[in-house]
């Protein structure tokens, strides 16, 4: 093998049983590695399954299998005999003292050349997934690719190994210890892509007027299924960073932004991140905020015991964009509420979550296209003092102009 | 400087044997270069075509980026003509080399194929800054619009489509850190660390004869360029006309926009919660047509106003202020600064409480607490100003009635009014509310119709 670098070196065939404690004698030669295959389905750990020719003679045999400079987990070491399953049998597993080794003790029934293959888990060789994908103008789909990374740190040079993954058909590649390479590894054209922009009024702030020229950005997401509809869904997708472009019409492209996606299962949505729309303004605000139905104790000054509030929010939605856009608006009530009244529908994701889907018109030459929203509601049964569920805190989310 | 370097090895392998004999071919030069440079985030689309000379069979393409500021993950190469033939089978990061690539081409031709590449770098930014000149009546103003583009990343771009993009764009990583990255993609389980190795900018600025020609030639130009606007997804291009050279090192300002009589209200806005007992001084106009403008948004940055005085066109300085993204159709408001010239002054004129409530024990559980305000607004200058007034109160539960020449009302949110007047030069408006407050058990009796 002509291998700059192999760490794992010896796989000694040791022909003498050695019972001396002190030292082992180590006989015979340095058996070829052959197929080797890198396995990276399982993304926590890599499984290296190599091939050896081993000479067994009649009666037991010692194989020494060490390494150093490379980090192998010893428990996940296996052996496998291919060509004489039946007449060879490895007897027991033995690690030597203050060693990266450990010995195999074999018996055969007569002599072969036998093909073994090793199994274990070698650290530091993994594989990373990236997608760039490149929308059209209008944004109704992108061009998706997919590149895998492969970075070999684990101190092993392989000169020649088959790579696996969990899903697609394996290949042949070499790869070098602090080598990385770039493959693509696969493509879908035209995959439709649905444009998402959120106003979450738990994170972004109410009122801009209040921000001294500040623009607040309204975050705008790309949304893929992972099915067949989309040209994708015949395997999971992995998680990894996700690049996106936009064809800008003059045969060339701009760069949208970056994301970084989990894993999207079969049917599964994957929403990417790409940047923020200031060109669709919220200005959110509370209108009333009192104390209703006040019950008191029968303290000689009586304490206020229980309460309801009576709360109206609006909130201005205006797109100044020349195209339609369909704004996500996520408003939040805490605690046990009614809502008295409401001009626009939602729905409830949960029993403090609310959401509207709010489709906006382009601007005219008249102005922005407005929609407000008035929500008019009470807040049930509050007990001061007494945290029955907890208010989520608004979060001022840092503005870059 | 040149910093990235492209290196074209053909390996030729011989039939029979597994002799591979590398030959370094050709050196081969960028044909054109277009520039994509983003203000919110450090980061700048590169595309490149150069045409390389390909040999049938295996190709090794070296790409080499010292002392620039190349994200090494974001290379990519595309065949511009024959991509059915041409397969570019990896791009390798070879061991123990920094800012190297190595692409591996197998080719099913051989002869010229031009082709593509693309890459993020830092190091190359833009901003845009305006200048204001208002008429001498103040009725309206000369608004110019510039841009300033500044390469410090390393490389000279010669002769580059430039292209500026507003607007704020998603970013991970930090591409001056990607491109600092010892391995491109890291190690298995590593933490990226942050190495704040300096770039080596100590070498001398050469500027070569052409790049020295070329900025000659735009400086002769009969008109300065003009630029592009067009709207892609959530952002704006800017197409800088023509081509520009930026050395390292320098910047280069461009007009972006120069409109003559955009027409502007002086609005002066006083509210005791953001601005203290000052009266704060704002330019306003509106980004749309009927103020010569509305085309494209106008991406924030720093405002300088001055002003005509006299005929002889000398110019007195008003101040400055910074603009915040706006939209077409929206309104701007440029925050001047505090003046004297223009004075809001509340006073007090009454105050009174009533309709106490007792508990049990005798104590006082409830009352109201009213309030005469009377406000004064002065113009003492020679043209006409809007004054937005703005009150807040310290509760909710409020009632108020107006009187005299308040001008128009508005409730703003919850514990927030808006009184708004216009004022003709040297003139002043009085008026007057009255301002009811409930408290204590007495916020039980408040109701006010809102909805």
């Amino acid at each position: 093998m002509n291998s700059k670098r192999n760490k794992i070196l010896a796989m000694v065939l040791g022909l003498v049983v050695v019972t001396i404690a002190e030292g082992r004698i180590k006989l015979v030669a340095l058996p070829e590695r052959a197929a080797t295959v890198i396995r990276l389905d399982n993304p926590r750990a890599t499984l290296i399954e190599e091939e050896r020719v081993l000479t067994l003679q009649k009666g037991l045999n010692k194989v020494d299998f060490s390494w150093k400079a490379v980090s192998i987990d010893a428990d996940s070491i296996r052996l496998r005999v291919l060509d004489h399953p039946d007449n060879v049998t490895l007897l027991n597993v033995s690690y030597p003292p203050n060693e990266a080794a450990l010995v195999w003790q074999i018996s055969s029934d007569s002599d072969y050349v036998e093909t073994v293959r090793i199994s274990y888990l070698l650290s530091n060789i993994d594989r990373l997934i990236t997608y760039k994908a490149i929308a059209n103008k209008a944004e109704t789909f992108v061009d998706l690719k997919s590149y895998l990374i492969l970075r070999n740190f684990s101190g092993e040079d392989f000169a020649k190994a088959r790579v696996l993954l969990d899903y697609g058909e394996s290949f042949e590649q070499g790869i070098d210890h602090e080598e990385t390479k770039q493959m693509l590894f696969f493509k879908a054209a035209k995959v439709p892509i649905t444009k998402i922009w959120t106003f979450d009024a738990a994170k972004l702030p109410w009122d801009p007027e209040q921000l001294e020229n500040r623009n607040v950005g309204i975050p705008v997401s790309y949304r893929i299924v992972n099915d067949a509809k989309s040209g994708l869904g015949e395997f999971a997708l992995w998680g990894g960073k996700a690049r996106l472009f936009q064809d800008d019409g003059h045969e060339s492209t701009i760069f949208l932004g970056e994301d970084v996606t989990a894993m999207v299962p079969v049917g599964e949505k994957m929403e990417l991140y790409i940047g923020d729309s200031r060109d669709i303004v919220v200005t959110q605000r509370k209108m009333r905020d009192t104390q209703i139905n006040k019950r008191y104790n029968n303290d000689s000054s009586p304490r206020l015991v229980l309460y309801d509030t009576d709360e109206i929010i609006t909130a201005k939605i205006e797109n100044f964009k020349d195209s339609p856009a369909v704004l996500t608006m996520i408003q939040h009530i805490p605690g046990q509420w009614d809502m008295k009244k409401c001009n626009m529908k939602y729905k409830k994701k949960d029993a403090n979550t609310l959401e509207f889907e709010i489709k906006l018109p382009a601007r005219t030459e008249a102005g922005p296209a407005t929609k407000e929203l008035t929500m008019h509601y009470n807040r049930r049964n509050i007990r001061p003092g007494v945290n029955v569920r907890p208010m989520p805190t608004r979060v001022q989310r840092t503005i870059r102009r | 400087m040149k910093r990235i370097i492209f290196t074209l090895l053909i390996i030729t392998v011989m039939a029979g044997a597994s002799r591979a004999k590398i030959d370094l071919v050709t050196l081969p030069t960028r044909d054109t270069v277009q520039l994509t440079i983003y203000n919110s985030a450090d980061i700048t689309l590169v595309r490149e075509s150069r045409a390389l000379t390909l040999k049938e069979g295996k190709n090794k393409l070296q790409f080499s980026w010292a002392n620039t500021l190349i994200d090494p993950t974001s290379l990519e190469m595309l065949p511009l003509a024959n991509a059915d033939k041409i397969d570019i089978t990896d791009l390798t990061y070879p061991p123990r080399v920094r800012n190297l690539g190595l692409w591996n081409i197998e080719s099913g031709i051989s002869g010229k194929v031009p082709v593509e590449i693309t890459y993020l770098t830092s190091g190359l930014s833009w901003r845009a800054f305006y200048m204001g000149t208002l008429t001498e009546d103040e009725k309206t103003m000369r608004l110019q619009g510039y841009v300033r583009v500044t390469n410090n990343s390393g490389e000279d771009y010669e002769n580059a489509q430039t292209r500026l993009i507003v607007g704020k764009v998603h970013i991970l990583d930090q591409i001056a850190e990607l491109a600092r990255r010892q391995y491109p993609y890291g190690r298995p389980g590593e933490v990226i660390p942050m190495t704040l190795k300096a770039l080596d900018r100590s070498a001398p600025m050469e500027m070569d004869k052409k790049i020295a020609l070329s900025m000659l030639q735009s400086a002769i130009a009969k008109r300065p360029k003009e630029i592009k606007k067009e709207g892609l997804s959530e952002y704006f291009l800017y197409t800088i006309e023509g081509k520009e050279t930026i050395p390292t090192g320098w910047s280069k300002r461009l007009l972006s926009f120069d409109v003559d009589e955009v027409p502007v209200v002086n609005l002066y806005k006083y509210e005791e919660r953001r601005y203290g007992k000052s009266v704060v001084r704002f330019l306003s106009f509106k980004n749309d047509e009927e103020h010569e403008l509305g085309e494209t948004p106008i991406p924030g940055g720093r405002l300088k106003v001055y002003r005509n005085v006299g005929d002889e066109g000398h110019l007195s300085y008003t101040g400055q202020s910074s603009f915040k993204y706006v939209p077409v159709d929206e309104d701007v408001e440029l925050n001047l600064g505090a003046v004297a010239n223009v004075v809001v002054e509340p006073k007090l004129m009454d105050f009174k409480t009533e309709n106490y409530r007792f508990d049990r024990s005798g104590n006082v559980s409830g009352w109201d607490e009213i309030r005469t305000f009377k406000i004064e607004v002065k113009n003492t200058r020679g043209i006409d100003v809007k004054v937005e007034i703005k009150r807040n109160f310290s509760t909710t539960h409020w009632k108020l009635a107006k009187s005299g020449d308040f001008g128009k009302f508005e409730q703003v949110d919850k514990d927030t009014v808006k009184f708004t007047l216009t004022l003709k030069p040297r003139s002043a408006r009085k008026f007057e509310y009255v301002l009811r407050t409930y408290h204590g058990t007495r916020e039980d009796d408040w109701t006010r119709a809102l909805w």
